[in-house]
């Protein structure tokens, strides 16, 4: 279980629980639960690079405590 | 200039138009090419020209959310705001099917509760396939009368956050609508009738029938809604109580009542639902100022006797811990261990009864949305 830390720099700050075998897509829908957004409006991305919905956590080597990136579409 | 509403057009919902839309989608269709080239001085004419070009219907698809044509010419709509008829025009027509979803869509956005019914519910019959693209760029099949339900029951599609229209049973019982016509309703009856018949063969059987039905049902409805009435005719009609139906509604409710009366648990037990919430509160405040009468100086409202008892004891007797005495069992061991077996015969595959809280909370939140419990 990992836990990842999403900033959106405009005040919001998610820290998320998660398995490091979820995908993105998952992960959009634990912080759109937590944020009150919808997961689809969620963008989640680490400078240019956009995470895409169906990779796992584990492929994109996101670690415990990574912070990322919380944009909106 | 482009992008500004026509200033003819009214409000709708208090605001402008083409804020129905909201800002960030707004914006991916003003930069969007499709919207510059060919969106560019549409009029309500030209507007039906590309509308019978259109594909597919969807939001926004891919990595950077590209609005699909569809988006462009919905909010083309919004901002020259074309005349109702027009939009009625649209929907009626019956050789472009996108046309009818592009105009139902609008005034699923833009028109009067009692209107979107009227208008949307005939669509229900069209069974005609749709292209639909999804979220991630792939194509998916739907129909017609699919999207017309999600437009009426759900209150988002295609990335656009529908407003709120009243519910149907609400109109109905302004009266604003009529009943909900289905046009399988033929062939309902024709199956009642059949079924009708076969029971009549089973007298007896149909009684017990009933009387197991009838608690269920009055718990399951609201008598106070007048769409009981709606709702009642749709159970009848699947249970094949049409001989019932006959009969009038006040027989049915005394002879409701007369079986609630004989299976009285199923009586408390909605007495008790419903006056749960009161109950609860009654009781506390009986008790606490039972107690206080009698014995205990503490202001405490909890309903822990373990609190009440250690703050007494230690202003009375002076000793003992501030933390809550632990009780022992026979054996001689506390408490909490002896509580610690009975969680592992009960023990659930998601998680959600981790000793952990904050897990717990977790896994439960996964479980609703389908995923499974945490690993650690």
């Amino acid at each position: 279980m990992i836990e990842v830390v999403l900033n959106d720099r405009l005040g919001k700050k998610v820290r998320v629980k998660c398995n490091e075998d979820d995908t993105i897509g998952d992960l959009k829908k634990l912080v759109a639960a937590q944020t009150g957004t919808r997961a689809e409006k969620i963008r989640i991305q680490k400078w240019y690079k956009v995470y895409a919905d169906h990779i796992t956590l584990s492929d994109y080597e996101i670690h415990d405590g990574m912070g990322l990136e919380l944009y909106y579409n | 200039m482009a992008n500004r509403t026509d200033p003819t057009a009214k409000n709708i919902r208090g605001t402008n138009p083409q804020n129905l839309v909201e800002k960030i989608l707004r914006t991916k269709i003003y930069q969007h090419t499709y919207w510059k080239e060919q969106c560019f001085g549409l009029t309500a004419e030209t507007l039906v020209d590309k509308a019978m070009e259109l594909d597919y219907v969807g939001g926004t698809y891919g990595g950077n959310r590209k609005p699909t044509p569809f988006m462009c010419l919905v909010m083309k709509m919004l901002q020259i705001q074309p005349e109702k008829d027009i939009v009625v025009e649209f929907i009626k027509n019956e050789d472009y099917k996108y046309v009818r979803i592009l105009g139902s869509f609008y005034l699923r956005l833009t028109g009067v509760d009692s209107d979107v019914y009227q208008y949307l519910e005939p669509l229900y019959n069209d069974y005609r396939k749709l292209r639909q693209k999804l979220g991630d760029g792939r194509f998916s099949l739907t129909h017609v009368d699919e999207v017309i339900d999600e437009l009426l029951t759900k209150d988002y599609s295609c990335d656009i956050a529908l407003p709120r229209i009243k519910k149907r049973w609400t109109l109905e019982s302004i009266g604003t609508l009529e009943p909900r016509k289905s046009a399988l309703e033929d062939d309902f009856e024709e199956e009642e009738d059949k079924e009708e018949d076969d029971q009549a063969m089973v007298e007896v059987g149909e009684k017990d029938h009933y009387r197991r039905r009838s608690p269920a049902r009055e718990r399951d409805h609201d008598r106070k809604h007048d769409s009981r009435r709606h709702r009642d005719r749709d159970n009848d009609r699947e249970c094949g109580r049409g001989s019932e139906r006959e009969r009038s509604r006040d027989r049915d409710r005394d002879r409701d009542r007369l079986y609630l009366r004989e299976d009285k648990d199923n009586g408390r037990e909605r007495a008790r639902d419903r006056d749960k919430g009161e109950d609860r509160e009654w009781d506390r405040r009986d008790r606490d100022r039972g107690r206080r009468r009698n014995r205990s100086t503490s202001r405490s409202r909890s309903r822990s006797r373990d609190r009440r008892d250690g703050r007494d004891r230690r202003k009375r007797h002076g000793r003992g811990s501030a933390s809550p005495p632990r009780r022992h069992d026979e054996d001689g061991n506390s408490r909490d261990e002896s509580r610690k077996k009975k969680p592992k015969i009960e023990k659930k595959d998601d998680g959600t009864d981790h000793p952990d809280p904050e897990i717990a909370e977790a896994n439960r939140l996964r479980a609703s949305l389908g995923l499974k419990p945490l690993r650690p």
